[in-house]
């Protein structure tokens, strides 16, 4: 009879007895007792060897006082779950741009970051993207050959990139661009030129709106106009109005915010057709807007002809632009009278968010609540009944806007440099789109885009109305 | 008898001169003239009496010779004390010195020949061109007196020559007894005068050390040894280990056994660790060599000779063996208040870069799931506890597993392997844990808890050797992937233990037609560890025989690799004896010739700061090769192992780097920020993290890769909070490349690694020894980070557990005489050279004072700050024992 020592996990059991006549089996079975561990999950060592059930004891050269080792426990043995975890790197492209939460880059064809930032910008509009899902792929009488293609292109575009996780190649979109607007098919020393985003833009929502003109001839807007259109009307004396789809920010020498460029640009000095009237129309200094859209466009007025260089010159000057932009006071007096009580709604629901009373103005809100407040009074609360152009009776417009996305420039010239666009996710997340490469960014740096360097500056930016449902 | 002062001096000194006109030449007088001028009266005196001794010393008569040359002798010996300036008497001797000379041949054999010898000796010191050696010539004829009479600068020009004329004498093959007499009486001069680094020198270029036993005593000989151990890391072998006997048997002699016992750790002879140990006779202290035999991580086992009583050899055992390991490392991670487990989000910090985190995907990345495993395993090594896989006993059982199951396949392995090392060095614990996962059905499971049960083994021996005795039964196993884990594991838990059972079993892996390379591959690898630095002639040749059976489509393999660096680590560190090997490599196919080669020679000469070595790298790395050849990446990283070994060596190899980096080719660009990274190895050096920071943003992903791994591998286990910093803005500019953003989890990892509490650099007892296990452990990741996308990145990412045989808790932790810890104050500062300084220079610099247990980041030293206790050994490092001081009075 020899006895033993036996260590098990931070235990010892001292001077166990071993019958080295019987199968170490016993002896497992002793230990059984001692620690709970059933013989079969029981692993003793001794001296770099594992006891076996049926060893033959002699052999192992035990000594009376040796320490052995046990290993094992009495635990629940570990069982893959039934359904293993899906990973990532298994999903197929389209439910992994999903989990990635923005779509992918577009390649650059050469030269075609305009294209490809303007494009960027587009889709973040889903009233546009749901627009073009709902286009039929044949075609109308009332659309040009070359127009349908371009918005077809648009659509698989955008289909495209709302599946794919790496960068899209926008190869057939690029060329039908090109039949339908020869410019951008311009050459220079073999390669295709840089060319200017703002006129990419102001083409294709050209083109997507004369496409997406609902069939029959009707007095409804068509959707692109529904969505970017704003009216402006020249103040008192004419009463002719014109509708555009963006407004201009002009940059003057006293211009240090987009909120003075609008002004500036509103009183503008220009001389145009208007396609409305279909004669040349002398506009008066001031003009209002008269409708606002769902998505208020800017364009910053960067590029002049420079006559001396015979190029188009960048104003590298600092414009600032805020995240919440409020166009109130641009607003025609018949609008402004309609936005009243949705506004007041807004600063009530805004005001319980920070914990205030609806009831009791604070003092901090100023002289601009009791300005809009006596305003509100004299003007009675009559304008629920009041049409609402582009959105359904439930929401209003509140004049207030949110800015979702930004084109920018970098470079000295409007035919060089580069384009990139930061658009907002729905999650909240600002994204660039740096041709193929995209990447997230914070809200701060989104407004450090206002130039005044050679950093990126905001071209054009998309302001998306804040509604509200009374 | 002092001469008389002529009154007639002033005037007539010029027409004396006239008298003697043998001496100065017409030029010179006018000279003289001009500076007589300038003299003080008093030196003017002076050198008229010079004037007049010369003078008289040509007198034929020898009272009157003996008199003058006494004199002169007098003059000289009172102005020798101070050297600022040449001493007055020699300045004004200079002009005769021609003439003494010749007198000194025409005079016939006497005493005052002699004395006029040793007067022209010293004159000679001055006076005498390069290279004639005029002062020992006629030292060797002179009377043979008193050296240090004549002043420590005589003595100091003399041991010069001496040196030169030796090798001279060398090389004609002439007698040197003559010399040796001088060196005896100059190195008795010097050790007396606290100038042993003098002496030092003298008998090193004499090639006569052993001399130096003769002279050293209880007040200097510690400085000496403190100069001949730092002296060897300068010297060409053999001469070090020559330098490093003596140094050890003079420690022998003082009794100063720890130090000798560091040396014999040092020069790797076990005779001489044995020698230490029956010498000592105070158990405690035993137990202090105990301990720092184990931080070494070498194996080693007492016998009947060391240590007598049985108990006691048993106690002491249990020390070399680790077993104390855990309990200290957690004594520490208590007293510092770390013990709170950590989760990869902890390290991550994401809410820290606002906006540019990932989108919260719903869906679980195999990849990000696989980084939070190794960063878990890392942060909380040896913690016992941890977030993911261990859970507290009071929730359900069923979380564990569930981490386990977030992990793709080969994932698994890593995850289970990672139980081991949040279990490290707890062997008990760590094998209950370990336990259920040996009943899995699923291979990789099985294999990761093999590879678990290695890690928590590592460093750690235990008598039932529960290590071998659960792996051995899976060599053999059907799945390569189980076959790895078992392979793995022994390598890591008995990493330099040359356990001949576990090579019986490993060897014919080696050369089994049937086995898949990645199990060769790996076997070859354990088997290097096991046999580390030990030149192990059967071991090399089934590496060489496996080598030379792969087809020419599998040494194109990645992991091929391995095989060479099992066979370079064999030796080492062991230099020459690589030598016949390196031969044999040249016969194997030219694929892997020159990448066997490097290897092998960096390995040999690893840690050894061999300058030649380095340029032979350093040539192999400046060429522009076309053929594709990969061996220039091992001979970066063989530049960075020779070269670590002691600062200036270090800081020319950083230095170096720079320069490859700038011209070289892509691949070995590739190479430079690892060889960065050892060479720092925890160690964040500011210049090199800002040139790891700029390779990190490479636009070679193979280099920014390397780079961002060498950034964990510097900050290794300090939570530098620049490199977290780092760490975390590439984590957001990389969060789309899954492979870099993998690295940098990784390297995330690495910097809190143990919360901050573990060290990787294998150098420790102030970077005089180096531990060859934590070096294999870190050159062999090394090894796998060349080719980064097929090992770490590919299905191989256990092998960043490797890493394990150097994590070290960078501790210093005082015990007392039960071994039960205690705290005491202690200065800890930053380290300061104070070899070959005089007096009792400052240790450490620049302190504060905290109580035991502390941290010593790299280049710190402590120092006790009570008089209480007396540390049994002198490096302040890991554990320590103090005794209770006797003679302690409480104020």
């Amino acid at each position: 009879m020899l006895t033993v020592s036996v260590k098990w996990q931070k235990k010892v059991f001292e001077s166990i007895e071993v019958d080295t006549l019987q199968p170490p089996y016993v002896f497992k079975a002793q230990l059984y007792d001692l620690s709970g561990v059933p013989p079969e999950r029981q692993k003793i060592m001794v001296k770099g060897r594992l006891l076996k059930d049926d060893a033959d004891w002699s052999k192992l050269g035990l000594k009376n006082g040796q320490k052995l080792m046990m290993m094992g426990t009495a635990d629940e043995i570990v069982k893959a779950p039934e359904k293993g975890p899906v990973f990532m790197e298994d999903l197929p492209e389209e439910e992994q741009a999903a989990n990635l939460g923005y779509s992918a880059g577009l390649v650059n064809l050469g030269n075609t970051c305009y294209m490809n930032s303007t494009m960027q910008c587009l889709k973040s509009v889903p009233e546009l993207k749901s627009e073009l899902s709902n286009y039929q792929s044949a075609r109308t009488k009332d659309v040009d050959q070359t127009s349908h293609m371009l918005t077809v292109a648009t659509r698989e575009l955008f289909r495209e990139l709302d599946k794919s996780v790496k960068a899209v190649a926008p190869m057939p979109f690029w060329m039908v661009l090109q039949k339908k607007y020869p410019q951008f098919a311009q050459l220079h020393n073999g390669n295709h030129m840089q060319q200017d985003a703002e006129e990419c833009w102001t083409q294709m929502l050209y083109t997507l709106s004369q496409s997406l003109k609902p069939p029959s001839p009707s007095e409804d807007p068509d959707a692109v106009r529904a969505l970017f259109g704003l009216n402006l009307r020249s103040s008192e004396e004419s009463s002719e109005t014109e509708s555009v789809f963006s407004l201009k920010c002009h940059i003057s020498h006293e211009v240090n915010h987009l909120h003075e460029g609008l002004k500036h640009g509103l009183k503008g000095e220009l001389e145009k057709t208007s396609p409305a009237l279909g004669r040349t129309a002398v506009y008066i200094k001031e003009s209002l807007i008269d409708s606002l859209p769902r998505y208020l466009t800017v364009q910053f007025v960067r590029f002049f002809w420079k006559r001396e260089s015979n190029q188009k010159a960048k104003i590298l000057r600092k414009v600032d632009y805020p995240l919440e932009l409020d166009i109130y006071d641009l607003c025609s007096e018949d609008l402004r009278k309609k936005l009243e009580a949705p506004r007041q709604k807004l600063r009530d629901i805004e005001g319980q968010k920070l914990g205030l009373q609806a009831s009791a103005k604070s003092s901090s809100n100023g002289d601009d609540v009791k300005m809009t407040d006596a305003e509100g009074s004299s003007n009675g609360s009559g304008e629920s009944s009041s049409g609402d152009q582009q959105g359904g009776a439930a929401s209003h417009m509140t004049g207030i806007y949110d800015l979702v996305s930004v084109l920018t420039h970098k470079g000295r010239s409007a035919d060089s440099g580069h384009y990139v666009s930061w658009v907002k996710q729905e999650s909240g997340k600002w994204v660039q789109y740096d041709d193929a490469n995209t990447s997230l960014q914070r809200e701060e740096d989104i407004t450090k885009l206002s130039g005044g360097g050679d950093w990126h500056m905001a071209y054009i930016v998309m302001y998306k109305a804040r509604l509200i449902s009374m | 008898m002092a001469p008389v002062p002529d009154p007639n001096s002033v005037g007539g000194g010029a027409k004396r001169d006239e008298a003697t006109t043998k001496v100065p030449s017409k030029d010179s007088k006018k000279k003289d003239d001009k500076k007589e001028e300038d003299l003080s009266e008093e030196d003017l005196q002076l050198k008229q009496n010079l004037e007049l001794y010369v003078e008289r010393v040509q007198d034929p008569n020898p009272e009157l010779q003996k008199a003058a040359l006494e004199s002169m002798r007098q003059e000289i010996r009172e102005s020798t004390s101070s050297m600022t300036s040449v001493p007055k008497p020699l300045k004004f001797l200079r002009p005769h010195y021609g003439v003494l000379k010749e007198f000194h041949l025409k005079m016939a054999e006497s005493d005052l020949k002699k004395m006029l010898a040793d007067i022209l000796s010293v004159l000679a010191l001055t006076m005498s061109a390069e290279g004639e050696r005029e002062s020992l010539n006629y030292r060797l004829t002179g009377s043979e007196g008193e050296i240090g009479s004549w002043g420590h600068e005589y003595v100091r020009n003399l041991a010069g020559e001496i040196a030169e004329e030796y090798t001279m004498r060398q090389g004609e093959e002439s007698s040197i007894e003559d010399l040796m007499d001088l060196v005896q009486q100059i190195v008795s001069f010097h050790m007396k005068h606290n100038a042993e680094t003098e002496a030092v020198d003298l008998l090193m270029d004499v090639e006569d050390l052993d001399l130096l036993l003769e002279h050293v005593d209880s007040t200097n000989f510690r400085r000496t040894c403190n100069y001949l151990t730092s002296a060897a890391k300068y010297l060409p072998g053999p001469d070090d280990m020559l330098v490093l006997d003596i140094a050890y048997m003079i420690y022998i002699k003082f009794a100063e056994y720890p130090n000798a016992l560091q040396i014999a750790l040092f020069l790797d002879n076990m005779q001489y660790v044995k020698q230490v140990f029956t010498s000592c006779t105070d158990l405690l202290k035993k137990k202090q060599f105990c301990y720092m035999i184990a931080r070494q991580g070498i194996t080693f086992v007492l016998d009947q000779e060391m240590v007598a009583n049985e108990q006691d050899r048993e106690a002491l055992q249990d020390i070399v063996n680790n077993t104390k390991l855990s309990e200290g490392y957690l004594t520490l991670a208590r007293d510092i208040e770390v013990m709170e487990a950590k989760t990869p989000e902890d390290i991550y910090k994401a809410h820290l870069l606002d906006g540019r985190v990932s989108s919260g995907a719903s869906v679980d990345s195999a990849r990000q799931n696989l980084s939070a495993t190794f960063v878990n395993a890392f942060v909380n090594a040896g913690f016992g506890q941890d977030k993911l896989m261990t859970v507290p006993s009071d929730s359900t059982s069923g979380s564990a597993g569930n981490w386990l199951f977030k992990n793709k396949e080969h994932g698994k392995t890593s995850a289970a392997a990672s139980l081991g090392m949040i279990q490290l060095w707890d062997v008990n614990t760590g094998l209950a844990q370990l336990d259920k996962y040996f009943h899995s059905s699923d291979n990789p499971v099985i294999a990761g808890a093999l590879l678990g049960v290695g890690i928590v083994n590592c460093g750690i021996k235990d008598d039932c050797d529960p290590a071998f005795a659960l792996l051995a039964d899976f060599i053999d196993n059907e799945d390569s992937s189980v076959r790895i884990g078992a392979i793995m594991g022994l390598g890591i838990a008995y990493a330099g233990s040359q356990n001949d059972q576990i090579r019986s079993r490993l060897s014919p892996i080696l050369n089994d037609a049937k086995a898949p390379l990645d199990v060769i591959a790996f076997a070859a690898l354990s088997l290097g560890m096991i046999y580390v630095g030990s030149c192990n002639e059967e071991v090399a040749q089934s590496i060489i025989f496996a080598l030379m059976d792969r087809s020419e489509a599998e040494l194109g393999e990645a992991l091929t690799r391995f095989l060479p660096l099992g066979l370079g680590l064999l030796y080492l560190g062991k230099q020459e004896s690589v030598e016949a090997t390196a031969e044999v490599s040249k016969t194997f196919n030219e694929k892997i010739r020159k990448y066997c080669d490097m290897t092998l020679l960096s390995c040999a000469y690893a840690g050894t700061g061999n300058v030649l070595k380095v340029q032979d790298l350093l040539a192999q790395c400046g060429e522009h090769l076309e053929n594709g050849d990969i061996h220039q990446g091992p001979a970066v990283i063989g530049l960075a192992m020779v070269a670590m070994s002691e600062e200036l060596g270090l800081d020319m190899g950083i230095r170096s780097l720079e320069r490859v980096l700038q011209y070289g080719e892509q691949n070995v660009r590739r190479a430079v920020p690892l060889a960065l990274g050892l060479l720092c190895i925890s160690n964040p050096k500011v210049t090199v993290m800002d040139t790891l920071s700029r390779l990190s943003h490479d636009t070679d992903s193979e280099v920014a890769m390397a780079a961002i791994i060498s950034l964990g591998l510097i900050g290794a286990g300090t939570n530098n909070a620049r490199i977290a910093g780092m760490l975390r803005n590439l984590s957001s500019y990389y969060y789309k490349d899954a492979s870099l953003l993998f690295c940098v989890r990784i390297a995330q990892g690495f910097v809190h690694m143990g919360k901050g509490l573990l060290t990787l650099n294998p150098f420790h007892s102030e970077r005089l020894l180096l531990s060859p296990t934590a070096l294999a452990g870190i050159v062999t990741l090394l090894h796998a980070c060349l080719d980064m996308r097929s090992i770490i990145l590919g299905k191989y990412h256990y092998v960043l557990y490797f890493l394990v045989l150097a994590m070290q808790p960078r501790m210093m932790l005082t015990v007392d005489e039960n071994l039960k810890p205690i705290s005491v104050p202690v200065r800890v500062g930053q380290a300061v050279d104070v070899v070959g300084q005089a007096g009792r220079p400052k240790t450490i610099t620049g302190f504060q004072t905290h109580s035991t247990p502390v941290l010593l980041a790299a280049g710190e030293r402590a120092e006790l700050a009570t008089e209480k206790y007396i540390p049994l050994s002198p490096i302040l490092e890991g554990f320590i024992i103090l005794k209770e001081n006797p003679d302690y009075r409480e104020e």
